[in-house]
């Protein structure tokens, strides 16, 4: 497993960017943490409707979305508004989508991201899509999926493999490997010794990295990029992680993991480590840490406000984001609602 | 498969260069097995070329319903596994399932009918060629969605586990099913289970009309998976029925004692299209040729005289095989159609039709 960062802030080898870069990506995180804590506090207050938290993933979705272009595409899951917002999509959206709001669904024109998918494994084929139609016109644009371990276990999953394989589209398969698919443990997930060497099946490489390395992640979706824009087909990458919350605010994990396991990937905090190496590095202190997690609040804040403000959607619009033209007979079916409601 | 309208003559990989098969082991004639099931080995494989040569007869006279996939060529991977079998274990097919069925001890009779639609066919005559099945042989069908069915093989395997029966369960499919979702799900679960089930891929070169390594990224297309599943790369040779065999045997047999499942790839190759709608011309002239010559029915057939076996033995079984299939050919054609009173009839478990009132 490739390692750039020990969970003590150590480096092990050279750092991949200067520390202006490492204070800006961990400015992020904080940003990450703050959204996703709201997350949680608002389902509780009845203000979001069910939350998937990501707590303890933000290195491997900060540090992937660092190694993208701008414009590269980023197709992901309900628990990935790290990676997601770090590729250009708004908080305030992403808290709608939250809310049960279709709008949140619907990225502002310019943003090079899909919307999060809830069906496991599915948008891996529409990533492949993506990256293969970038490749037919010849643009060097690229795509990244982001998928949990237990989605390597669906169909889509083997079936978008193979087809990027085969077809060598730019597309990378960035598999968190948060070690629990709901309540079932990686190790009952599949047979194979790690979530990596599934790339064998596909002739494509395969990296597993701590995930919980800043560092580490982004090199490796770099070097993926890297061969993806260059026409050397896809990558798998297996970000070897963990999930401190429950799978959704509808789940207890006390019912069935130890929270000892919890307590002990507690002490290898993605965030913990870097703040501890800029630390060493003279660049950070108590007053700028309080700094960013004022910023990071006043803008979690102020999508929250964005989103509970928008008006709320009339009955007749819950099919507007369905299709560009709505087919004439669920026209008709809108109309019979709209005229039954009245 | 609704192929029946397409044109396979639009597809022409027939100037890829040819796949040729590698040269036939005759190491393989020390593999420990008595003669005389090697005798039942070389009946059984003539049984399984001359049914589908005469079915293909009945196909050309339009006495068969329906669509039909032939095996021919590909008759030593049911011989090696149905041998190595016990009588109650579980067999799944594709819809490429006369030799799978006959293998398991079906007879022919029962099975031509089916094929020609008459009531006296081993489905009342309702099946046809594509879903042949008798649970009373441990045939548990032959299906026609490409890789479905070994999530349902899985079933069977999963409750023999939990019944404590001991049995097998044995799945066949072709190359183009290990770039389905569902091979991958099935292979997974089995796995992660320890079910007693062998996974088997026929791979004979073409999904359809497409040549599976123009849509797989690994030599393999089974094996080269294995990894991925945390199970051991087996490939065979499967146009020879000892070395499947001898590889089927000591698979059951992990499967029988609690090893769980194994993923085999029997390289073979159809001498046929892959449907009666289908000639089969994309493929290159070099290779069908190469892959003729190295007939398993010829391979077996010069193994035995190696060992010492007369020719004018094998030419009697050969013989012995033609009658029978003469005798099931006349029992099916001079079969009556299936009674329209069964029409509703095998849709439910109470053979009922209720339902539909």
């Amino acid at each position: 497993m490739r390692q750039r960062l020990t969970p003590s802030g150590g480096l092990v080898g050279e750092a991949p960017f200067d520390i202006q870069l490492t204070r800006r990506l961990y400015r992020a995180m904080v940003f990450a943490r703050t959204y996703d804590r709201k997350g949680m506090a608002l389902q509780k207050q009845g203000r979001l409707a069910t939350y998937a938290p990501f707590e303890g993933q933000e290195a491997a979705q900060i540090g992937a979305a660092a190694a993208l272009e701008p414009n590269d595409w980023v197709v992901a899951t309900y628990r990935d508004a790290a990676l997601m917002w770090a590729q250009g999509y708004p908080w305030e959206l992403l808290f709608a989508g939250r809310t049960g709001d279709e709008r949140g669904g619907s990225p502002p024109e310019h943003v090079p991201v899909m919307p999060p998918s809830i069906t496991v494994g599915g948008h891996m084929v529409h990533a492949v899509g993506l990256a293969w139609a970038e490749k037919l016109q010849g643009t060097d644009r690229i795509a990244l999926t982001s998928f949990g371990d237990g989605a390597t276990s669906e169909g889509d999953f083997h079936e978008a493999m193979n087809f990027a394989a085969v077809y060598e589209v730019g597309c990378i398969f960035l598999c968190q490997n948060n070690g629990w698919a709901i309540s079932l443990p990686r190790e009952r997930q599949t047979k194979s010794a790690t979530i990596a060497e599934k790339a064998i099946a596909y002739g494509m490489p395969g990296i597993q990295v701590d995930g919980n390395d800043l560092f580490a992640v982004y090199e490796a979706v770099k070097e993926a990029a890297d061969r993806a824009r260059s026409g050397g087909g896809p990558t798998l990458i297996e970000a070897v992680t963990y999930r401190r919350g429950p799978h959704t605010t509808s789940d207890d994990p006390n019912r069935y993991r130890d929270p000892a396991e919890v307590e002990e990937w507690a002490r290898r905090d993605p965030i913990e480590r870097v703040r501890i190496y800029l630390s060493e590095h003279g660049a950070w202190d108590d007053e700028w840490q309080a700094a960013i997690e004022a910023e990071a609040q006043a803008e979690i804040d102020r999508a929250i406000e964005l989103a509970e403000s928008m008006p709320p959607l009339g009955p007749g619009e819950i099919l507007d984001a369905m299709f560009e033209t709505l087919p004439p007979h669920l026209e008709a079916q809108r109309r019979e609602l709209v005229e039954g409601l009245r | 498969m609704s192929t029946e309208t397409f044109d396979p003559q639009l597809l022409d990989y027939s100037n890829r260069p040819p796949r040729l098969p590698s040269p036939p082991n005759e190491a393989n004639d020390r593999i420990d097995i008595p003669l005389d099931q090697r005798m039942r080995m070389y009946e059984l494989q003539q049984e399984l070329r001359q049914f589908e040569k005469r079915a293909y007869d009945l196909f050309m006279q339009n006495l068969v319903k329906g669509t039909s996939h032939l095996s021919l060529g590909m008759e030593a991977v049911a011989t090696g596994f149905a041998m190595a079998m016990r009588r109650d274990d579980y067999t799944f097919a594709t819809y490429r399932g006369h030799a799978h069925t006959l293998a398991r001890g079906v007879p022919m009779g029962p099975v031509m009918a089916e094929l020609l639609g008459r009531g006296t066919g081993l489905l009342g005559g309702k099946g046809g060629s594509m879903h042949l099945t008798s649970v009373e042989h441990g045939m548990m069908g032959s299906y026609a969605i490409i890789g479905a069915h070994l999530c349902i093989a899985n079933g069977a395997a999963w409750s023999a586990q939990m019944r404590g029966s001991d049995q097998v369960t044995v799945a066949f499919f072709g190359d183009g099913t290990t770039n389905i979702g569902a091979f991958h799900e099935a292979i997974n679960f089995a796995a992660i289970w320890k079910l007693p089930i062998v996974f088997v891929c026929e791979n004979n070169l073409y999904m359809e009309y497409t040549p599976i390594d123009l849509v797989t990224p690994v030599e393999h297309p089974a094996a080269d998976r294995a990894a991925a599943y945390g199970l051991e790369r087996i490939v065979v040779d499967g146009n020879d029925a000892d070395e499947v065999y001898d590889t089927a045997r000591r698979l059951i047999e992990k499967a029988r004692s609690g090893g769980g499942p194994s993923l085999v790839e029997a390289v073979t190759y159809r001498h046929g299209g892959h449907s009666r709608a289908d000639p089969g011309k994309y493929r290159p002239k070099e290779e069908v040729d190469a892959w003729l010559q190295r007939d398993p029915l010829t391979l077996y057939h010069q193994r035995l005289l190696r060992l010492g076996v007369p020719e004018i033995e094998l030419t009697k079984i050969a013989q012995d095989v033609a009658r029978r299939v003469d005798e099931a050919t006349e029992f099916a054609k001079s079969s009556p159609p299936p009674d329209p009173e069964s029409l509703m009839t095998d849709v439910w478990a109470d053979g009922g039709s209720s339902w539909r009132r």
